[in-house]
């Protein structure tokens, strides 16, 4: 995930649409709540928006709260969801992207925080819901391939 | 009690794990958020930094590696331009010289005093924002080379120089610049043809326009679209004449006693690559972030 933010902050500048990037991360974060349940979905959540936040100018706390709650939530889902390769990768991001947008704008509002993609449901969080449903199948299935996670699919069952 | 305490816990790992670190969480955001010096977000950003130069130095290698050979082919055909232009160069290099003296002449005349040129730092955009909620740039330059909380940051595109943004976060080897179409930017500036005051503002990325406000209403015969809007130095953050932008829309609610200008910036955010940090003037030096104060609205009569 760590790898992930920094391609994000980087090289996906190059692929990005109107200025909006995929949010690899994140997709990386359901796919491991998903397998490995809501502990380790809302450390890994909380581990990756921190590491954001002591990159990005947002302040601190930012996104480890948005990943902590969306890892916990999409943990509590494990083993209850059957994972196509190709539908369900998409639903699961997609509403995960929309959860997010939702939850920004909550802690935005909250905290008072000012910043250019804050508006929530604005052109810019719908192109990121496209960009991350297409995605998603691609990752997911390359994230299969890791015997990490396989291992721990077994155990789930 | 202790029994209890970890009877507790153990019942409820993954709920009491969840709210500590959603506590965490909120606390960081409540402390953030009230301007308290954060030394672990320094600290992140210098280590996320070098992360950053190396990923940016290891796809530029492999890019600059493929595109050689077509430069080298570019830079063939560059040379023969190059050639013919520098003949057109000498003789303009002639006149300006030319007009250099009149020009000195005239302000010792007029007893001008000669302000030396602010110094001018390079740096190389590294990253941008990992999520698309904010809209900083990172670039590689930090406290290490003299970079300070507050600079105005401009860049060069067709051989035009605009106003990028300012510095609002300084790690050892990398900072973060806030861009100018960011809401929390604002610049005091002035219409150039007119050299009617307002102050800029961004209006988010979704939008990447610019709104200038606070421009008196009797203004608007002689503004037209197109016109150019540049730092009016007022405030003393951003030093004045550098380019903002054109106007591209002109509204006059009935409800405000000052015009609403839309303006589009003169630089593409999407293709900066290197920027230029301003320190401040020798005679002037640059204040503190957060002090630019706008121009006191029109009264209506």
């Amino acid at each position: 995930m760590a790898v992930c933010i920094l391609l994000q902050s980087t090289i996906l500048n190059r692929v990005a649409v109107r200025g909006v990037r995929p949010d690899l991360a994140l997709i990386v974060l359901i796919f491991v709540s998903m397998r490995r349940g809501p502990m380790v979905g809302q450390v890994s959540g909380f581990a990756t928006g921190f590491l954001e936040d002591l990159m990005n100018v947002s302040p601190l706390g930012f996104h480890s709260l948005l990943r902590t709650v969306i890892g916990y939530v999409y943990g509590l889902l494990s083993g209850n969801v059957f994972i196509d390769p190709f539908l369900m990768p998409i639903i699961l991001t997609v509403i995960a992207t929309i959860l997010k947008g939702i939850l920004a704008g909550i802690v935005s509002a909250v905290f008072g925080l000012a910043a250019s993609g804050f508006i929530t449901f604005t052109g810019r969080l719908w192109i990121e819901v496209g960009y991350n449903g297409v995605i998603a199948p691609f990752l997911f299935a390359l994230l299969n391939l890791f015997k990490m996670f396989k291992q721990a699919d077994k155990e789930g069952a | 009690m202790p029994g209890l305490f970890e009877g507790f816990f153990a019942r409820h790992r993954r709920g009491a794990t969840l709210i500590t670190l959603v506590l965490t969480s909120l606390l960081c955001l409540a402390v953030a958020n009230r301007a308290v010096v954060i030394k672990p977000k320094e600290i992140g950003l210098s280590v996320a930094g070098f992360f950053q130069k190396g990923f940016t130095g290891f796809f530029n290698w492999f890019g600059d590696t493929a595109g050689s050979i077509r430069q080298l082919r570019e830079a063939r055909e560059e040379l023969t331009t190059a050639r013919a232009r520098l003949q057109e160069m000498d003789e303009v290099t002639r006149e300006i010289l030319e007009l250099r003296r009149q020009n000195e002449s005239l302000k010792s005349q007029l007893d001008f005093a000669n302000s030396l040129p602010a110094e001018r730092i390079a740096a190389e955009v590294i990253a941008r924002d990992t999520d698309n909620l904010f809209s900083t740039l990172t670039i590689n330059k930090g406290s290490r080379h003299g970079v300070k909380r507050g600079m105005p940051v401009v860049a060069w595109q067709g051989d035009i120089e605009g106003l990028v943004g300012k510095v609002v976060l300084v790690g050892p080897g990398t900072s973060e610049v806030l861009p100018l179409y960011d809401p929390q930017c604002m610049v005091s500036s002035r219409v150039d043809s007119t050299r009617d005051e307002g102050l800029v503002q961004g209006e988010g990325k979704d939008r990447g326009t610019l709104v200038m406000n606070y421009v008196k209403k009797i203004a608007k015969n002689k503004i037209t679209y197109g016109d150019l809007v540049v730092t009016s130095g007022l405030g003393g953050l951003y030093p004045k004449g550098i380019n903002i932008g054109r106007i591209r829309d002109i509204t006059a609610p009935t409800y405000q006693t000052s015009l609403v200008l839309q303006v589009e910036p003169i630089i593409d955010f999407d293709r900066l690559e290197y920027l230029f940090l301003i320190g401040p003037e020798p005679d002037n030096p640059a204040p503190a972030a957060g002090q630019q104060t706008p121009p006191a609205a029109p009264v209506a009569k």
